[in-house]
């Protein structure tokens, strides 16, 4: 195989993503690990994405869809039912969420771009869309934002 | 480069399988098994497996943590509730 550049940046996006949200998930307290749970998610799909470019089979795109799909989802299981835990605190890292959102939108730009128009370039961004959105209802919902989502 | 990003895979896999059985309180062990789950379904699809990442990730990232979280309330609420009576 050539060197293949979309494999090295999913290597490097895995590490990187992956030993940070491991580190942060297993210290520190409560607020900091459901954070850290909610990165999981913006840090593995952008890597789904580089994988499927880089084996260069288009299907292993619905991994990454579905995870887009399901992260939030599991965040949110989260945020409804560590009530007792976040009890009084409200885990936000902002700076963190847009970082990650910044880099889901950069992979899925630069893979619109390396492969041709047409249905594939739609799904990439309806992806992209999906994970940026179910990433900032996550956020959002972990800090508080949505009235009764929180405690339980 | 391939072996690169299967090393980094498995090691990252690893690492969160200790943690999860390292952590004490269930609620935690719930949110590293979440990871965990999710990077399981990353490291099935280094191997070109995708069609067990994709149940590897509806199961771990979703369904496990949310049947673990409720059993954990239950079992919150029970205590406390016998702790009210008593």
């Amino acid at each position: 195989m050539a060197v293949n550049g979309w494999i090295l940046a999913a290597t490097i996006e895995l590490g990187g993503g992956g030993a940070a949200a491991l580190w942060g998930v297993a210290t520190g307290p409560p607020a900091r690990r459901v954070i850290a749970q909610n990165m999981t998610t913006s840090a593995v799909c952008p890597a789904l994405l580089l994988l499927a470019q880089g084996y260069g089979r288009p299907s292993y795109v619905d991994l990454a869809l579905l995870l887009a799909l399901l992260g939030p989802v599991g965040t949110l299981v989260f945020a409804r039912l560590l009530g007792d835990d976040l009890a009084g605190q409200q885990p936000s890292a902002w700076a963190l969420t847009w970082t990650a959102a910044g880099l889901g939108a950069a992979v899925v730009l630069a893979l619109c771009v390396a492969g041709s128009p047409g249905r594939a370039t739609v799904k990439l961004l309806v992806i992209g869309a999906l994970l940026i959105s179910g990433n900032l209802v996550a956020s959002r919902a972990l800090a508080g934002g949505f009235r009764g989502v929180r405690g339980g | 480069m391939s072996d690169a990003l299967t090393v980094v895979v498995l090691l990252l896999v690893a690492g969160s399988a200790t943690a999860t059985v390292a952590q004490r309180d269930p609620a935690r062990q719930a949110l590293v098994l979440s990871f965990l789950g999710v990077l399981l379904a990353a490291l099935f699809t280094v191997f070109q497996a995708p069609d067990v990442g994709l149940s590897q990730l509806a199961v771990g990232s979703v369904l496990t943590p949310l049947l673990i979280m409720l059993s954990v309330r239950k079992v919150r609420r029970r205590a406390r509730s016998e702790e009210g009576t008593e």
